[in-house]
C-alpha cells in the first residue's frame, strides 16, 4: 500500500505531532520511546483523530469518518464487546466474513461461544485481531497489540499475526516499543520523537541506525505485581501478573532521565539515587552508564555538560514505570 | 380504581414516558460537547431539589386549560389537569432526575473506547448507540426506572396541585392515605395502603441495588 501522511495535531498540554512521511509497503513499523507521538500518528491514520492529510493508494482519506474508513484498528487494550460472545465479537462489523476461519488462523476457534471475561489476556488480544481482520479492512493498525504477554505468547501471537496478515493480504501498521518485533512483522519503519520523524526506510537499517532499540537490558526479582526489585533498589515496571521471580527488563537509554538532585512533583515513579559509572560519546549524544538499575541514558552533550556528568558522579535516575518493559523471565 | 392499582398505573405510565428522553438527555450530557450541557445537566436536576408543591404549581401554570400547551392537549382530547394524565406528568416530572442521574452514572463507566471500535469496525454513532452503548447502560435505566417509580408512587406535592385529588382518577395511595388521615377513624382504614406501599417501596429500592451490583461487576469483569 502506498501511505502518503503528513500528521500534524498540537495539543492544549504543549504537545505538538508534526511527521510526514511517505512510502510504499505492505508493513509499515512506527517506533519510538513513550510520549513521542506514536499512538497519536496511528489514531490520525485510522480516522479516531483528526489532522493534517492521509493518503492510502492515492486516495485522500483525511475526511473520510471513522466508521467508513475500514480500518482494522486494535489498541492496546483488547476492548472486547463485554456483553457479546466471541464470535457475536468478530462477527460485529456489518460486512464480517469468514469468522470461523479467521478465528482459526488467529487459534481461538475453539472459544467462539465464551463470554470475553472468561478470556485469558492473551485470548482476548487475539480474539481483537481477529474481530479487526474478519471486518475485511484494507488497512490494519495495530496499536501495541502484544503489549503485557510474556515472551512466549508474544512469539505465538506474533507469528499468527504474521501468518493471518499475510493469508487474508492486508497492509498494516504496527506501533511497537520492541525492535525485534517491528523487524520481524513490517518491511518499512517510521521512527519518531518527540513527535518529528527521526527516521524513516526500511525497517531493519532504521532500528539498526538509531538508539531507538530496546537498548538497556538488566535482570530483577518481582516483589509485586508492577514491582521489582534490582540490587537494593525497588523498581515500579510494567511487569504482568502472571510474572514471577527473576525476569529480563528493558529500557530506552533516551527515556532514562537524569538530575543532579530529586526533581519535586513529578509523575515519573522510579527516581533512585545513583552514581555514573561511565561516560561515552554517541554521535552528537553521550551515553552515560549509571550503577543501579544497570542501564544506559543517551543525553545531549549540552546537557551531559551542564550536569557536569563524569564517572563517580552521584546523580538521580528517573525512570516512568511505563517505560521499564517486560522481556520476560530470566 | 382502587389507590394501590392507581398509583401502581400511575407510576408504571410515568417511568415508560420519562425513559426514552432520559435516555437522550443522559447521553447528551454524557457523550457530546454541545454547549449549554451544564445548564442543561441542572435544569433536569431541579425537579429533585424544588418542593414538590412547587413543581406542582408550574406544572399547573403549563399545563392549565387556559394556557396554550394545556389548552391544545385539553382540545385534542388529552386534559392533563385534574386527570389520571395530571397525576402521570407529576409523578414522570419529579421522577426524571432520577432517571437521568443513574443513565448518566451507567454511561460514565462506559469506556469510550468502546464505542470508537465499534465505530472503526464500520458502525455508524446511531447504530454504535443500539449495539454497544445502550446494551451496556442497560442495568443502569433498569435501576433509574425502579427509582423513578418509587417515587412517583410516593408522590404527593405535585400530583394535588397538578392533578387533584379525584377518586378512582387521581387519588394515589399517598392521596388516599393524606384523606384517611383528615376524616374521623381514617387510620383504620388506611393499613393495607401504608403496607402496600411499604412493600412496593422495598421491593424497588432492592431490586435497583442487586441490578447496580450486578452492572458493576459486569464491568469491571469485562475489562
Amino acid at each position: 500500500m502506498k501511505f502518503e501522511v503528513e500528521a500534524r495535531v498540537l495539543r492544549r498540554s504543549g504537545f505538538s505531532l508534526e511527521a510526514t512521511f511517505a512510502c510504499d509497503a505492505a508493513s509499515v513499523g512506527i517506533v519510538g520511546p513513550s510520549g513521542s507521538g506514536k499512538s497519536t500518528l496511528l489514531d490520525i491514520l485510522a480516522g479516531v483523530e483528526s489532522g493534517g492529510r492521509v493518503v492510502l493508494d492515492g486516495r485522500d482519506v483525511s475526511r473520510v469518518k471513522l466508521h467508513r474508513r475500514r480500518v482494522g484498528y486494535v489498541t492496546q487494550d483488547p476492548l472486547l464487546f463485554p456483553h457479546l460472545d466471541v464470535r457475536r465479537n468478530l462477527a460485529y462489523a456489518p460486512g464480517a466474513e469468514g469468522v470461523e476461519d479467521v478465528a482459526g488462523a488467529l487459534g481461538i476457534a475453539n472459544l467462539l461461544d465464551r463470554m470475553p471475561r472468561h478470556l485469558s489476556g492473551g485470548e482476548r488480544r487475539r480474539a481483537a485481531l481477529a474481530r479487526a481482520i474478519a471486518s475485511k479492512p484494507e488497512l490494519l493498525l495495530l496499536d501495541e497489540p502484544f503489549a503485557g504477554l510474556d515472551e512466549r505468547r508474544r512469539r505465538e501471537a506474533m507469528s499468527l499475526l504474521d501468518q493471518a496478515r499475510r493469508r487474508f493480504g492486508l497492509p498494516m501498521v504496527l506501533v511497537s516499543h520492541f525492535a525485534e518485533e517491528v523487524i520481524a512483522l513490517t518491511d518499512w519503519a517510521v521512527r519518531l520523537e518527540t513527535g518529528r520523524v527521526a527516521a524513516a526506510g526500511p525497517s531493519a537499517s532504521v532500528l539498526r541506525a538509531g538508539e531507538t532499540q530496546i537498548d538497556n537490558f538488566f535482570l530483577a526479582t518481582v516483589v509485586s505485581p508492577g514491582l521489582v526489585r534490582c540490587g537494593h533498589v525497588e523498581l515500579h515496571a510494567m511487569v504482568p501478573e502472571s510474572a514471577s521471580g527473576d525476569v529480563r527488563l528493558g529500557c530506552y537509554a533516551h527515556d532514562v532521565l537524569l538530575a543532579t538532585g530529586e526533581p519535586q512533583g513529578i509523575s515519573a515513579r522510579n527516581v533512585i539515587w545513583t552514581m555514573a559509572t561511565a561516560v561515552e560519546a554517541a554521535g552528537d549524544a553521550v551515553l552515560v552508564s549509571i550503577a543501579t538499575p544497570p542501564v544506559r541514558a543517551l543525553v545531549t552533550r549540552e546537557a551531559a555538560e551542564r550536569l557536569d556528568i563524569s564517572a563517580g558522579k552521584r546523580l538521580v535516575a528517573i525512570l516512568k514505570a511505563t517505560s521499564i518493559a517486560y522481556l520476560g523471565p530470566a | 380504581m382502587t389507590p394501590v392499582l392507581l398509583s401502581l398505573s400511575v407510576g408504571l405510565t410515568a417511568t415508560l414516558i420519562s425513559l426514552p428522553p432520559g435516555i437522550a438527555v443522559a447521553w447528551i450530557i454524557e457523550r457530546t460537547r454541545i454547549p449549554g450541557r451544564g445548564l442543561l445537566h441542572a435544569a433536569v436536576l431541579l425537579p429533585l431539589v424544588l418542593p414538590p408543591v412547587v413543581t406542582g404549581y408550574l406544572l399547573l401554570r403549563l399545563f392549565s386549560p387556559r394556557g396554550a400547551l394545556g389548552g391544545m392537549l385539553a382540545s385534542a382530547g388529552m386534559p392533563v389537569a385534574f386527570s389520571w394524565l395530571g397525576a402521570v406528568v407529576a409523578a414522570a416530572v419529579v421522577g426524571f432526575p432520577l432517571v437521568v442521574l443513574s443513565i448518566t452514572l451507567a454511561m460514565k463507566g462506559i469506556d469510550p473506547r468502546f464505542e470508537t471500535v465499534s465505530r472503526s469496525l464500520g458502525r455508524s454513532g446511531w447504530s454504535t448507540f443500539w449495539r454497544v452503548t445502550l446494551p451496556l447502560t442497560w442495568p443502569g435505566i433498569l435501576a433509574g426506572s425502579v427509582l423513578a417509580f418509587a417515587r412517583g408512587l410516593g408522590e404527593f406535592g405535585a400530583t394535588i396541585i397538578l392533578a387533584g385529588r379525584i377518586e378512582g382518577q387521581t387519588e394515589t395511595i399517598p392521596l388516599a392515605v393524606y384523606a384517611a388521615l383528615e376524616a374521623p377513624g381514617g387510620e383504620e382504614r388506611i393499613g393495607t395502603l401504608i403496607g402496600a406501599s411499604v412493600a412496593i417501596c422495598l421491593a424497588c429500592v432492592f431490586a435497583a441495588r442487586a441490578l447496580d451490583t450486578w452492572h458493576r461487576r459486569r464491568l469491571e469483569l469485562a475489562r
